[in-house]
């Protein structure tokens, strides 16, 4: 099996595909852990709503290719709308509070986000066809690939450059830096730092719900989907390092490696290969391949 | 006399009070449905509850069964073998539930089912399917009204002879219930099929990419396949783009069959794939099976209706003819009654084996094809199998 080159290739790119689908969601997680500091359980959920509004969106205008990224659009604007009240009203008033009431608020938001969208969108499974541009399968040579996962391994690695020279090179970019290191200091210095936690939890939640939407062509859409995810996502940012960007762009991809060829090597294992990865990190470096040590002080 | 007449309030009000509750305990037949109502389960869970609300409110509207009523408890199993164990501790110590229905995973009602042998209460379990179930875990108040992976694993060998398989590769999640299935089809196979991979994925996975490029590279004819619900929409729409469909048949088992599955998938549904249901809303059927589904019809509001209300339905049935030959809906005297108990159901006559405690639960299976006028695939022709 191991000797075919082309089966090699193709699991490869199963890999790097799926990989890219995670970053994109676990990228929002660990932006909004970064800055704010707020572990957000309902991460999943958002990647569900996502979802969601895509389906919404393509019933209503047709699923076209121009339906499909509208839908994206969609998914991504309703999400940050949502997510701009729930931090404004809600989330904000609990920053200076313990840990504990953050985790217990998020967790909420998962169980009325799970009942809200059963209350909405009914309690059964739905699939959405991929857009019709992506539909098929296209000629590598080596052999044929599904067009779909091509495009999310394209989406992947320009989403991440995108946010990476973001953070670098433009003012806003420089205020999340900033305020990921020194919140006080950057308060003092005259800057709304309210302003920079609404903009980040706002735009980290929108990463979730695109990466709902691009997950949902290749899954069931149904209200148990925030499930798995959110699980998946806390593995790549602690694989990673909780809020770098690189750290949950390579955490992605080792555990999407893990997933596919754990299953293809140690397929009784592959459950629990994840976990004793997850483990070594955290015993050989416990803030991350890409976190720093110093953050925990914070 | 003050003193004395507050006594006698008093002692009448006791009186009337225990006297009601002795009444109600005697004029209710208390049912705990045990589903799951929320998260990715809620698909079977709500449609099932439905089932049970269509039969408890006919039954209760003819009058109940002796004059009892039916009243029924429901709670959220959420697919999870603890949580549905700790619903079950509670509705029969708090809400004194006389019988058990549920759950939808093999994992779940396997729990469940060690509950209900220790608290002496009897479970029917209309969806589990692992013939675990019913062989090394049988007892006295466990009653198996869903097909078992036995029948299924004689269905789909019945079925790969049909289409022609020669070698085939098994795909299921790595749990009970395929286990159980696909040691029942390897028992079963004729004319010279044989099993030549399994490619099993971990229950409840959303990646399917690692296995279906296994299967791509295996030289197998057929895949049988036994993933479910959300796992099967993911596995269809993943395989598709691979070209898996035009190079190998499939036959499917674990229900996909259903019009819910077949209405997700709408044009993803690979055509012409082998696959079965327990009910079907545009089946030819008998009239009893033709009233159900016009009453189902008005309490989801599409005359598309579902499959699994029929099976929760069938289950509420059973547990209202038990108590009508036990006299009484004591737990023990229900599971006594049960044993061996025959009745009429939308699907016809069907009759719990008092050897192990089973019922000749058939189930539709045909190939899912293209038809005029429907955006999903329907299975024809579909024929019912027992």
């Amino acid at each position: 099996m191991f000797s075919n080159p082309t089966f090699m290739f193709i699991q490869v790119m199963n890999s790097f595909a799926l990989g890219m689908n995670l970053f994109i969601i676990a990228a929002g997680l660990t932006l909004i852990f970064g800055v704010l500091r707020v572990v957000n359980f309902a991460h999943g959920a958002f990647y569900m709503v996502g979802a969601y509004v895509l389906m919404t969106t393509t019933n209503l205008i047709g699923n076209t290719t121009t339906g499909f990224f509208v839908g994206v659009a969609a998914a991504a604007l309703v999400m940050g709308v949502v997510a701009f009240f729930i931090e404004r009203f809600l989330l904000s008033h609990l920053y200076d509070k313990e840990h504990l009431l953050q985790l217990l608020f998020t967790f909420a938001l998962v169980l009325i986000f799970k009942d809200a969208v059963k209350m909405i969108w009914g309690p059964l499974q739905h699939s959405i066809s991929y857009p019709p541009a992506f539909k098929g399968a296209v000629n590598l040579r080596i052999s044929y690939y599904p067009a779909y996962m091509l495009f999310l391994s394209v989406v992947g690695p320009v989403l991440a450059i995108g946010l990476w020279l973001a953070l670098e090179k433009t003012r806003w970019g420089r205020l999340i830096r900033a305020a990921r290191l020194d919140r006080e200091m950057l308060n003092a210095l005259g800057t709304d730092v309210k302003l920079v936690f609404s903009a980040v939890f706002v735009f980290g939640s929108m990463l979730a719900a695109m990466g709902g939407a691009l997950a949902a062509p290749r899954i069931a859409v149904d209200p148990g989907m925030d499930g798995l995810i959110i699980i998946d996502c806390f593995i790549i940012v602690i694989i990673g390092g909780l809020g770098s960007l690189w750290g949950s762009f390579v955490g992605a991809l080792i555990l999407s490696s893990l997933t596919v060829f754990g299953t293809l090597i140690f397929n009784e294992w592959e459950i629990v290969l994840v976990y004793i990865m997850m483990l070594a990190v955290l015993l050989i470096r416990p803030w991350g391949l890409f976190g720093h040590a110093d953050e925990e002080r914070h | 006399m003050a003193k004395s007449f507050k006594n006698t309030v008093f002692a009448t009000t006791a009186a009337m009070m225990m006297a009601s509750g002795i009444a109600y305990a005697e004029e209710t037949i208390k049912v705990g449905i045990l589903m799951p109502v929320s998260g990715g389960g809620a698909s079977y869970g709500v449609p099932a509850v439905n089932g049970v609300k269509m039969a408890v409110d006919e039954i209760n509207a003819a009058g109940g069964v002796n004059g009892m009523k039916i009243e029924y408890f429901v709670r959220d199993s959420q697919l999870k073998p603890d949580v549905s164990v700790a619903a079950a501790r509670e509705l029969i110590t708090k809400e004194g539930v006389d019988v058990l229905v549920g759950a939808v995973s093999s994992g779940a009602t396997l729990a469940i089912s060690e509950l209900a042998k220790q608290e002496k209460i009897p479970l029917l379990a209309p969806i589990a399917k692992a013939a675990a179930l019913t062989s090394s875990k049988l007892h006295p108040y466990i009653f198996q009204l869903a097909a078992t992976t036995d029948s299924e694993g004689r269905q789909m060998a019945d079925a790969l002879s049909v289409v022609g398989a020669k070698k085939v590769c098994v795909s299921g999640f790595d749990y009970a219930y395929s286990h159980d299935l696909f040691d029942s089809l390897a028992k079963n196979l004729k004319d010279g099929i044989e099993i030549v991979d399994t490619f099993h994925v971990k229950l409840g996975t959303t990646d399917y990419s690692a296995v279906i490029s296994q299967l791509m590279g295996s030289d197998c004819d057929t895949v049988a396949g036994a993933v479910w619900g959300g796992g099967f929409i993911a596995y269809m729409k993943q395989a598709g783009p691979f070209g898996i469909f035009e190079t190998k048949k499939l036959v499917w088992g674990a229900e996909v069959g259903s019009s819910e599955m077949a209405g997700a998938l709408k044009g993803d549904y690979p055509e012409g794939m082998y696959a079965a249901a327990y009910d079907l809303w545009y089946a030819e059927g008998s009239d009893a099976h033709k009233k159900f589904l016009a009453d189902l019809a008005v309490i989801e509001g599409t005359k598309e209706t579902k499959m699994y209300p029929v099976t929760t339905y069938i289950a509420i049935q059973f547990i209202a003819e038990a108590v009508r030959k036990a006299g009484s809906a004591d737990p023990q005297a229900i599971a006594k009654a049960l044993v061996g108990l025959s009745i009429d159901t939308p699907l016809g006559t069907r009759t719990i084996d008092p050897n192990n405690h089973r019922t000749n639960t058939g189930e539709f299976w045909g190939p899912m094809v293209t038809v005029s006028g429907s955006e999903a695939k329907q299975m024809s022709p579909a024929e019912y199998l027992e």
